[in-house]
This record gives structure tokens, C-alpha cells and sequence, in this order.
């Protein structure tokens, strides 16, 4: 993307109200209800209750954040494995796609691209009860498949079904922002390039793929990010043991009523997947959600 | 994304967006004043009703599939009683119910409805807290018809404050088909054949309860200590994949599909499901199965208590119990309900003889309830439970 | 007048070359052999993306034995003839979209107000805010639910529709203030002085330039925080109370029956958007030819 001094700073104003007033609805707002309550999570984690359901009383108390790692350690692990991989399936599903529509695409772009967040339009739970209809053990598909893996093959409650689920839920956020960073390439380049390098194949690994990198980058977080703590694929596809943290803070919230628990599991899996998200865009070498 | 548009297409089209963004939330918020008076969903009181019963779902007759329809309970109730009821479906389950009123009552606030249907042990817990009024007995004369077998439970010891609404048996559900024989014991349920496909209940008591008798222990008295040997039970088909889920009323359609070939289940769910799939047989382990049953209570600071007792004591009566009986064919709490069934004739007098409904003496003797646990053992249970079902 | 996003203008020579960027024809990407193996695995995945939804149409026509409707029985057109008839199921969905339409209205608003802020004025904390703007998309849903429920537990707001309403609210705030800022971006200010340097108060040029040419990008916004909205569960599962939206309510029946009703809504609502998206399509490029 040329970073074209004269646009970015043509017609820009110095006005000392207007920025300000038109961004504190938003910002206000987001401070409230996004900032103000992130930080009173923080402080339920540093709480404990005296009794089940009792308030919890604020004791900077870190037990709960030892106990999250000495507990549930082997479930973050899972989590962010199950999420990592739906990741890379959904960069390897969804990048040849959205390459297609760029480069294939002609006059109907803007309609195989809409075709692609369809599938949004119905429920996230119905499109996932729908999967378990689909992967029911008496079905076509699975049928299908007992005939090379045997009749104790199933799909459902099992990590591929979860997997599986992740990866078709998030697909439409993969395929979107790497379609956006394809669309802006003035494929002359690649024409360009096939010329040098005389091989098609090697004139998209040097020339689009860094270009696409941005909407990798970008797919790739809004991919992860959710599928690290969901809980409803689990919840469907899944068995005892393919439990996500995100199953064990909402039964903890919501069934255990032990929120100094839960928050504290919460703020771990935030840390933990900032954590990583900075790492990833280290090794990525690009710069933010810049799309 | 098209960016090369007319300037009339773009104005035509803001136009029609903006236009039925604003029109939209009017057409709406229209049709909202309609449904807040209705389902459970609406966050509105109980209006101009004498009385809001907030139930469990398929827990009374509907007849021609309408809850108020001609010759149901709640029809014939507000006619004979003058009341007006508001009946609604939103207790699914105890622990999201709890959470949702916990924030209220822990106030001292009241919340909507005059009447939920707690199961036994969440009863129990809200009487211990203090959430729950006296049920003005006095004035509920058919309350003596209750089954002497629930009368006085663990976990309302004085009967001040709940009266059975229904009651059932969790046993051992299975799909005889894909078995190839009939099953007995919870034994059968950790038969290898059956790998990856058995599911237990979420409902702790239900699958702690029947794998703790299987291994000798009783039920009225329960400490978590006494327990472990169930739990360690539990853990150990649930790490080696003999159970596959854990599941709520739902196992109904994996034992269907075949995704289970059996798993514990309750009967009334059993009754309804053997009209449609003859394949699906229910039985209570020879080791035993837990009876349970859910429960009437008014939580506190509900008002028009005298309205309340008036559908407690409709309900108690044993034609009016026996019309609801036949329609949700879960174990009557009335007694007198056996004979009226076999008075209305048809398809409720064969109820009258089924076993999964009125068990006889060697079967009820081979059921057991839950005592009572305290708050802090109820806790250890519950995250024992949480943490080997994976969640 | 460009609109391909904070390009400069082509110069004498690149306009000879061919036309502008984004706009060339991929002519030869890749052999003709590579070509159809793309094509055909597309296609592959376009079936991948539509399973479900196929399934979910084709159950709209099955007379389930029982109350939950998954296994084939079958084929019925009553389910049709009689979409809203559970009650509470519609009920719920006519929540999901009151809930939506309110969220999103006031999302778009605010986000759009944030996204000219930022894109049209320099100012300090400009930066900042960007960043700032980035962390909800980029916090688990699980932690905006659970720590939504604290908040309002702690300040004694009963949970339900309000509070759905302002959960939803600001997770598609962020969302719509950065898709849209990525529109506004490529905007020729220059327009707005031109305009009021002819005698256009600053109000005027507003609603009739710059309005009409960054509302393509508040639409696709707000479209899809629509679908956001409607979609979403795990904050709503948070905030929600007794209050039902749709999934919510099919996830509570889910228990106990799953009807086919559940089905014929969702392909309401799928028809409605793919109708939506055609047409808008279809317009969009018949007249892709022309600028203004």
C-alpha cells in the first residue's frame, strides 16, 4: 500500500472541537461498556467468596490465577491447539478461494465475494446443529466414510468435529479481509514477474502472496481470536474431552457461580491470546489490522 | 462493494437503507407491545394475571397443541376459578434458572412469576437461602392428596414450602435395536460393545445417583467423601471414551439417530418417545434408579398468595392432575390419579397400567431419592461433577 | 476523482499503460491447468460453505417423527404453510430482530462519526484511538460476555433487553468505525472545499458531497453488523437474563425439541439477505462503468 504523503494529509483539518466531539459518543461508549468492565473483571479475579453464593469480596487475592494454570492448564493448551489449527485450515481452504474470486471473479465479484458472507445470514448455532445433522452417525457422509475407516468411525464427539466446526464458523472472516488485500494488486506485477522469473507459480510466491500478507494477517486473527474461546462448537460437535476454556468459564459463570474463578480464567485467555497475537505479527512483519 | 455507482443510485439507495432502518425499530417496537406480555421472554410483570407459573416445557396438557386451548388445565381453571393465569415455559434448567434470579431474590427483591417449578434439590437449596415463601397450606385443602412417599422430603422437611408438581424415575434408556439385547444393569452400560456410545445425564444427581448404587451406596445420606468411588467411576469411562456426551433431555434424539446405543435417561421422556420409535425401551437398573421429582414453590415477596393456593389446590384435585398426567405422562404426585385415568378410558386408561407411570411395589422399592446436602457439599459435588464432564 | 484507496493519481504515463490499479484483468495468472484446478476446488469450497445451509432448506421440508427434526422422514410443505407457529420461537426472532435494528442504527451512527474523526482530522490521541478502537475485535467473545455480566451484576441492572442492546451496541461499534474508515480513507477532501469555496455552507456540503460518497461503506457496515447481531450468542448469553433472542431460544428448546419451524425462519432470513445481496450486486456492476 504506497503511503502517499500528499492524499493522507490533503484536505486534513486541525479543527480543535470537531474530531472530539464526533468521536466521544463511540469512545465514551466503548469505555464504559468495553474498558470499565474489563477492568472490573480483572478485580473479580483478585476476589474470593466467602460462601457459594455470596458476594465475592475484593482481597488482591492470586490464588485463582495459579489455580487456572495448575487446573486448567491442559484445557488452554487444547483450546489454543484446536484454534490454531482451525486457523491454518481456514488460511488453506480459504486463500485459494478468495484468489479465485480476485482473479477468476471478472464481472461478478462483488456477488461470489457476498456468496461468501451468506452463510452469516442464518444462525452461527443453527448452521452448527445443522452439522451435527449432516455428521449424524447414520447419515450418508459418515456411512461413507465407515466404508474406509471402519464401522466404529464417527465424526461427532470427536476433536476433528470441533475442528471442523471452528474452521467452517470463522471461514467467511479468513476469506474476506485476504480478498480485500488481493483485490488491490495491479496484477501487471504478477504478469511482470511471471515474465522474470519464468514460472507462474513462483511469481505468486514472491510477488502476491508477501502482497496478500496484510489480509492473512488480519483473517488469521479473526479466526483465531473467536475459536480460542468458543463454546458452542464444542458444546455440539464435541465430547467430555474436547472441552474448551471458553466451556469451562461459562459453566463456572453460570452454573459454579464462582466468578473470581471464572474472571480470572478470562483474563488469562485475553493475556495469553494478546500474547500471541503480538508474537504473530512479529513473525509477520506487518503492522496491525490495517485492511 | 460496488464504488462506481450513479449519484441517483446511491441516493435511491441511502434513501430505501435509511428510510428502513428508521422505519424498521418502529414496525418492531410495534410488534414488541405484543409479545412482552407473552412469553418468558418479555421482562415485564405479570400484568393484570393473578397468577404467573413459570414451568418447565411439555409439563402440561396442550390441547390441539395450544397452551390455553378449549378443555385444557389452564383453561378449565380460569373458567371454574375466575383467575386469570399466565402460564409460561422458561425454566429449562435449574442451575441457568438460579443464575437468573439469584441477582434479585439475594437483594430481597421479588421477581416476576408467583410460582417456578424447581426440581427437589434446587428447592431445597432456595429454602436454605431464605428465598422462598411459606405456601399458605391452610388454604390449599387438597394439598392431603399428595403421595405419602413425598410427603415431608429431605429437602422440604417441614412441607412448608413446596408441593410436587411432577415426578419421575432416571434409569437406563436404550435403543433395543442397535443393543441387539436387553439391558439390566448399569453394568451393561460399561459393556465394551458399546464403546463411544453411551451418554450420561447433565444432571448430576441422575448419573452420580445410579452409578453410586450400582456400587452399594445409598442415597440418603450423601457425602462427598462417600462418593468418590462413583466419581472415580465416572472419570474413568468418561477418559477411556465409553461415555461419549454428557446431555440433558436431548439424548431423546441421539438415542434415535444412533449416536447412542444407550444411556441414562428419564421415563416420562421414554413414554412420549415409544409412541414414535417402539425400538426404545427404558429400565431401571437392577442396582437401582433415582426417583425425583420437580416441585411448586413461590419465591419470595410474590404477592396474591391467595390466588396461588387456589391453582395448587385445582391442581391436587385428582381429575384435574389426571388430565395432565395423561398429556405429559410423567409419575403423578396426586394420589387418585390411577383411578381417575382409568375413569377417562381410551389411551389414559392403558396409562393407567404402564409400569414406567405407577411402579409397582418391587419397582418402587428399588428407587431411591437424594437426601439433602449443604451448601459447601453441594459444591464440591457440583465441581467434581463440572470438571469430569469436560466443562 | 479516485476511489481505489489513497492511490495518486496516475501519471501520463501509467495512463497510457492501461487503466488504473485493481481494475486490470489478471489475464495470465498461472496456466490454463492451474486455472481450472482453482476453479475447481472454488467450487468445492462454495459447496463446503453452503452444506450446512442446503441442509438447513432441505429440513424445512421434513416431517420429523418426534420432537427434534434431524433425521430425514419425510417430505412435507406444512412447516411451510405454518412458519410461526411456535410461538415462542417467533417471538424470539422477532426479538433478534428488534435488537439488531436498534444496535445497529446506533452502532452505525457513533461509528461513523468516529470513522471521520479519524480519518479527516488530525489530532492528538489520533493513534491511540485507532488502537483503542482495534481491542474489542480483538478480545474473546467469552471475555466481553462474562465481564458485561459483572458490570451489570455489580450495578444492579436487571439483565435483558437493554443490556443485550448495549452489549451489541459496542461490539459493532469498533467494527463499523473501522470499515468504514478503510472506505473514507480514499476520499477527496479537496471536494469539500471545493464545494464551499462555490457558497455551500459547511452542513450543506456535507449531506450533499461527502454523505452520499462514503455511504456505500456505512451500508456495508451496517449490513453486516446486522448479521453480526442477529448471529450472535455468546455475549448475548452473558447479558441476556430471561430475555431471549433467537439462537438463545432455539439453544434453551434445544433440550427439548429442535422444530422444523427453527429451520423455515433461518431460510427466511437467508432468502431476505441473498435476494438483498443480488440486487445490490447486480446494480452495482451493471453501472460499474460510470463514476459520478
Amino acid at each position: 500500500m504506497a503511503k502517499n504523503a500528499t492524499d493522507d494529509d490533503r484536505g486534513l483539518r486541525k479543527s480543535r472541537f470537531a474530531p472530539y466531539g464526533l468521536l466521544s459518543p463511540g469512545v465514551i461508549w466503548l469505555l464504559l461498556f468495553f474498558l470499565v468492565p474489563v477492568v472490573m473483571l480483572f478485580k473479580a479475579s483478585l476476589s474470593t467468596k466467602p460462601s457459594r453464593f455470596a458476594e465475592p469480596q475484593f482481597d488482591w487475592d492470586w490464588s485463582n490465577f495459579s489455580s487456572a494454570f495448575s487446573q486448567y492448564g491442559s484445557v488452554f493448551v487444547r483450546s489454543f491447539v484446536f484454534a490454531g489449527v482451525a486457523t491454518i485450515l481456514a488460511i488453506l481452504i480459504g486463500y485459494p478461494l478468495a484468489y479465485w474470486i480476485a482473479t477468476q471473479g471478472g464481472r461478478f465479484k462483488n456477488l461470489l465475494i457476498g456468496l461468501v458472507v451468506v452463510p452469516f445470514f442464518t444462525s452461527y448455532l443453527i448452521r452448527t446443529i445443522a452439522w451435527t445433522s449432516l455428521l449424524q452417525d447414520e447419515n450418508f457422509i459418515v456411512s461413507f466414510l465407515r466404508i474406509f475407516m471402519g464401522q466404529d468411525f464417527r465424526i461427532l464427539a470427536t476433536p476433528a468435529a470441533v475442528i471442523g466446526g471452528l474452521t467452517y464458523n470463522f471461514m467467511s472472516f479468513m476469506i474476506l479481509p485476504i480478498y480485500v488485500s488481493l483485490e488491490k494488486i495491479d496484477f501487471r506485477l504478477t504478469e511482470a514477474a511471471g515474465d522474470l522469473y519464468g514460472s507462474p507459480w513462483t511469481a505468486f510466491r514472491k510477488v502476491v502472496f508477501p502482497l496478500s500478507l496484510p489480509g492473512v494477517f488480519a483473517g488469521s486473527l479473526l479466526v483465531f481470536i473467536p475459536a480460542a474461546g468458543d463454546y458452542l462448537n464444542n458444546r455440539y460437535l464435541g465430547s467430555p474431552q474436547t472441552s474448551m476454556i471458553g466451556t469451562v468459564v461459562q459453566n463456572k459463570f453460570l452454573v459454579q457461580f464462582d466468578y473470581p474463578q471464572a474472571a480470572a480464567l478470562s483474563i488469562v485467555l485475553m493475556v495469553i491470546i494478546t500474547v500471541l497475537v503480538l508474537v504473530y505479527s512479529r513473525f509477520m512483519g506487518t503492522e496491525g489490522l490495517a485492511v | 462493494m460496488a464504488n462506481r455507482v450513479t449519484r441517483r443510485q446511491f441516493m435511491t439507495r441511502t434513501g430505501l437503507a435509511l428510510g428502513g432502518i428508521a422505519l424498521g425499530p418502529q414496525l418492531l417496537a410495534a410488534c414488541s407491545s405484543d409479545s412482552k406480555d407473552s412469553a418468558s421472554g418479555g421482562d415485564s410483570g405479570k400484568g393484570s394475571n393473578d397468577i404467573w407459573f413459570d414451568n418447565w416445557t411439555l409439563y402440561i396438557d396442550k390441547p390441539n397443541d395450544e397452551l390455553y386451548g378449549k378443555g385444557g388445565t389452564l383453561d378449565e381453571f380460569q373458567k371454574a376459578s375466575g383467575l386469570k393465569i399466565k402460564y409460561t415455559e422458561g425454566y429449562n434448567d435449574n442451575n441457568e434458572y438460579f443464575a437468573k434470579i439469584q441477582p434479585l431474590l439475594s437483594k430481597g427483591d421479588p421477581i416476576g412469576p408467583n410460582i417456578i417449578a424447581p426440581t427437589f434439590w434446587m428447592a431445597g437449596r432456595l429454602i436454605g437461602l431464605g428465598w422462598l415463601e411459606k405456601l399458605p397450606l391452610s388454604k390449599i385443602p387438597n394439598a392431603k392428596n399428595l403421595v405419602t412417599s413425598l410427603q415431608k422430603p429431605p429437602s422440604d422437611p417441614t412441607g412448608e414450602y413446596s408441593l410436587p408438581w411432577q415426578s419421575g424415575v432416571a434409569g437406563i434408556a436404550y435403543n433395543q435395536k442397535v443393543t441387539g439385547r436387553e439391558l439390566k444393569s448399569m453394568d451393561d452400560l460399561w459393556d465394551p460393545a458399546f464403546k463411544g456410545k453411551i451418554g450420561v445425564l447433565t444432571e448430576m444427581r441422575d448419573t452420580i445417583g445410579l452409578i453410586a448404587m450400582s456400587l452399594g451406596t445409598d442415597l440418603d445420606k450423601p457425602t462427598y467423601q462417600n462418593f468418590q468411588p462413583a466419581f472415580a467411576k465416572l472419570e474413568e469411562e468418561v477418559q477411556n471414551g465409553q461415555i461419549r456426551q454428557f446431555t440433558g433431555n436431548d439424548y431423546v434424539k441421539d438415542l434415535s439417530q444412533g449416536n447412542f446405543a444407550a444411556c441414562i435417561g428419564w421415563s416420562g421422556d421414554i413414554v412420549q418417545i415409544q409412541k414414535d420409535n417402539p425400538d426404545i425401551r427404558f429400565a431401571v437398573p437392577e442396582s437401582g434408579g433415582t426417583l425425583w421429582y420437580d416441585t411448586m414453590v413461590i419465591p419470595k415477596g410474590a404477592q396474591d398468595l391467595d390466588a396461588v393456593a387456589k391453582w395448587m389446590d385445582y391442581v391436587y384435585d385428582p381429575v384435574n392432575a389426571a388430565r395432565i398426567t395423561a398429556a405429559v405422562q410423567y409419575i403423578p404426585t396426586v394420589a387418585g390419579v390411577q383411578d381417575e385415568l382409568r375413569k377417562m378410558g381410551g389411551d389414559a386408561a392403558a396409562l393407567a397400567d404402564s409400569q414406567l407411570l405407577f411402579p409397582d411395589a418391587t419397582t418402587l422399592a428399588n428407587l431411591q431419592s437424594w437426601g439433602n446436602l449443604s451448601e459447601s457439599e453441594e459444591q464440591k459435588f457440583d465441581e467434581e461433577f463440572a470438571r469430569i464432564s469436560g466443562s | 476523482m479516485t476511489m481505489s484507496g489513497g492511490v495518486a493519481p496516475p501519471t501520463f504515463a501509467e495512463v497510457e499503460a492501461g487503466p488504473l490499479k485493481g481494475s486490470t484483468k489478471p489475464e495470465r495468472v498461472g496456466s490454463g491447468w492451474g486455472r481450472r484446478i482453482l476453479t475447481v476446488f472454488a467450487v468445492l469450497v462454495y459447496l463446503y460453505l453452503f452444506a450446512p445451509l442446503i441442509n438447513i432448506i432441505v429440513y424445512t421440508f421434513n416431517k420429523p417423527v418426534g420432537r427434534y427434526n434431524l433425521t430425514w422422514q419425510a417430505f412435507t410443505l406444512s412447516n411451510w404453510a405454518d412458519p410461526f407457529k411456535d410461538k415462542e420461537l417467533t417471538d424470539a426472532f422477532l426479538r433478534s430482530l428488534q435488537v439488531a435494528a436498534i444496535s445497529v442504527t446506533i452502532a452505525v451512527i457513533m461509528g461513523s462519526m468516529i470513522a471521520i474523526a479519524l480519518a479527516r482530522y488530525r489530532f492528538t490521541g489520533n493513534k491511540m484511538t485507532e488502537i483503542f478502537l482495534v481491542l474489542p475485535l480483538t478480545t474473546p467473545e467469552i471475555v466481553l460476555g462474562a465481564s458485561l455480566y459483572q458490570l451489570f451484576l455489580g450495578r444492579n441492572v436487571t439483565l435483558g433487553f437493554s443490556t443485550v442492546v448495549i452489549a451489541h451496541i459496542m461490539f459493532c461499534v469498533s467494527f463499523v468505525a473501522l470499515t468504514v474508515k478503510a472506505r473514507v480513507r480514499g476520499f477527496d477532501w479537496t471536494l469539500e472545499d471545493a464545494a464551499m469555496d462555490l457558497g455551500a455552507s459547511p452542513i450543506r456540503t456535507f449531506w450533499k458531497i461527502t454523505f452520499p460518497l462514503i455511504v456505500p461503506g456505512i451500508l456495508a457496515a451496517a449490513l453486516l453488523s446486522f448479521a453480526l447481531s442477529l448471529d450472535d450468542y455468546i455475549i448475548t448469553d452473558f447479558t441476556k437474563g430471561e430475555f431471549a433472542t433467537f439462537p438463545i431460544q432455539v439453544n434453551n428448546q434445544f433440550r427439548v425439541s429442535f422444530p422444523p419451524q427453527v429451520n423455515v425462519l433461518a431460510t427466511i432470513v437467508l432468502v431476505v439477505s441473498v435476494l438483498l445481496l443480488v440486487l445490490t450486486s447486480v446494480r452495482g456492476d451493471r453501472s460499474s462503468v460510470t463514476t459520478r
